[in-house]
């Protein structure tokens, strides 16, 4: 039986019938996907008509996870294809579907899995450094978090700890080689849970959103997150340490690609979000499910972190 | 601090209650937040609090604080001693 989702060629992709076949393409990039692939244009608030058997959605993990739902809840017979245009979310290749409906809803089941995914290196070329530091910052957070998760076993965590070597070798910057870890980080990790840092993430990102502007997304927050998150639980507990000593990995390196990963000014911009958002983030289903036990007076570690 | 101390703290951050709230004859059903999620953060935060791990089975058999009480028991770990 083959795994779902196949991993297609952009070839692959082309070759589907265009009676049959609809995008649906981010705006930053849907003039290079329209020019590149001959499919007619899908906008999510028309009826898909009842020939189509493929939809081809194109963009970041928010429009991927609408896409996985929209297929799941209304066109269950059409066959969904996930291209990512940055890495990070990993959502082409993950069963969790995150939704935002006044704040988040999750999803998860193997049914909402695209049944197909393919990569478009290029569709990244135009990332910003900030962007492209983010998305390593988002796929950094699903590899560590599913690893120290009190749900892995140590299959999952053998396979997590091999990513998470791979990403330490990689550059923090716009490189298309994040795609393939990033959407096996996603993947693994649905196979335990998330922890703290996707905890404040998935709380304040709508809030801060609204205080200072789009730019402040789910990406960033993991990136800016991750090494405060680390050095909680590296403080509270010893199980940090014994797992990177038991899975071979190299906690100095770890901790410093964490590091290059934040960045102070932002991060003290989150801080009075955070703050008045901190009893929330405490109930999220993602904080609960942290590697170590997230207290209240814990806030004060990410209101005095220097790094 | 007394190992009763540790256990209220305890089960006030893993539960997200008001102290006023807290009670050691509370039983799994009154206390939402005592779903599957809090099973999980229930096991880690007493490995932290008191260094033994729950198995799942334990984690789960657990009905209420007298249970969680009683099982600390066993592990030579009680409430009246300092810790």
């Amino acid at each position: 039986m083959t795994q779902r989702p196949e991993l297609w060629s952009l070839d692959d992709v082309r070759a589907l019938d265009p009676e049959t076949t609809r995008i649906w393409a981010s705006r930053s990039v849907e003039s290079r996907v329209r020019s590149e692939l001959p499919f007619d244009r899908w906008q999510p608030d028309a009826p898909l008509p009842s020939m189509i058997k493929h939809l081809v959605a194109v963009g970041g993990g928010t429009l991927l996870d609408e896409a996985k739902r929209f297929v799941h809840d209304e066109a269950p017979d059409v066959a969904l294809v996930a291209i990512p245009s940055v890495w990070g979310s990993g959502a082409e290749a993950s069963p969790v579907v995150v939704l935002n409906r006044d704040g988040k809803q999750i999803r998860t089941g193997d049914e909402y899995l695209p049944a197909a995914r393919a990569v478009w290196p290029e569709l990244a070329e135009s990332l910003s450094e900030r962007r492209a530091i983010d998305a390593c910052g988002d796929a950094w957070a699903h590899a560590m978090e599913g690893f120290l998760s009190p749900l892995a076993t140590n299959e999952l965590r053998r396979e997590l700890a091999e990513v998470i070597r791979t990403m330490i070798d990689l550059p923090l910057t716009n490189d298309p080689r994040w795609f393939e870890p990033s959407a096996r980080a996603a993947a693994l990790q649905a196979r335990s849970s998330v922890g703290l840092v996707h905890g404040i993430a998935h709380t304040i990102e709508l809030p801060l959103a609204r205080a200072l502007g789009d730019d402040w997304g789910h990406a960033r927050l993991c990136a800016l997150y991750l090494a405060p998150v680390l050095r909680l639980d590296r403080a509270v507990g010893t199980k940090l340490h014994a797992l990177f000593l038991e899975f071979d990995l190299d906690e100095s390196k770890i901790k410093s690609a964490a590091l290059r990963l934040f960045d102070d000014r932002l991060y003290q911009a989150t801080l009075p979000v955070l703050e008045a958002e901190w009893r929330n983030v405490l109930r999220d289903r993602c904080t609960r499910t942290n590697s170590v036990l997230v207290r209240a007076d814990h806030l004060a570690h990410f209101l005095t972190f220097l790094p | 601090m007394k190992n009763r101390e540790k256990l209220q703290n305890l089960l006030l951050d893993v539960f997200l209650l008001n102290p006023q709230e807290l009670r050691l004859d509370l039983r799994r059903e009154d206390v939402d937040t005592w779903d599957s999620l809090g099973v999980v953060s229930l096991a880690v935060g007493v490995h932290e609090t008191f260094g033994f791990h729950m198995t799942p089975e334990e984690a789960t058999a657990l009905r209420g604080v007298g249970d969680l009480i009683a099982l600390l028991r066993t592990k030579g770990i009680h409430l009246d001693a300092e810790a």
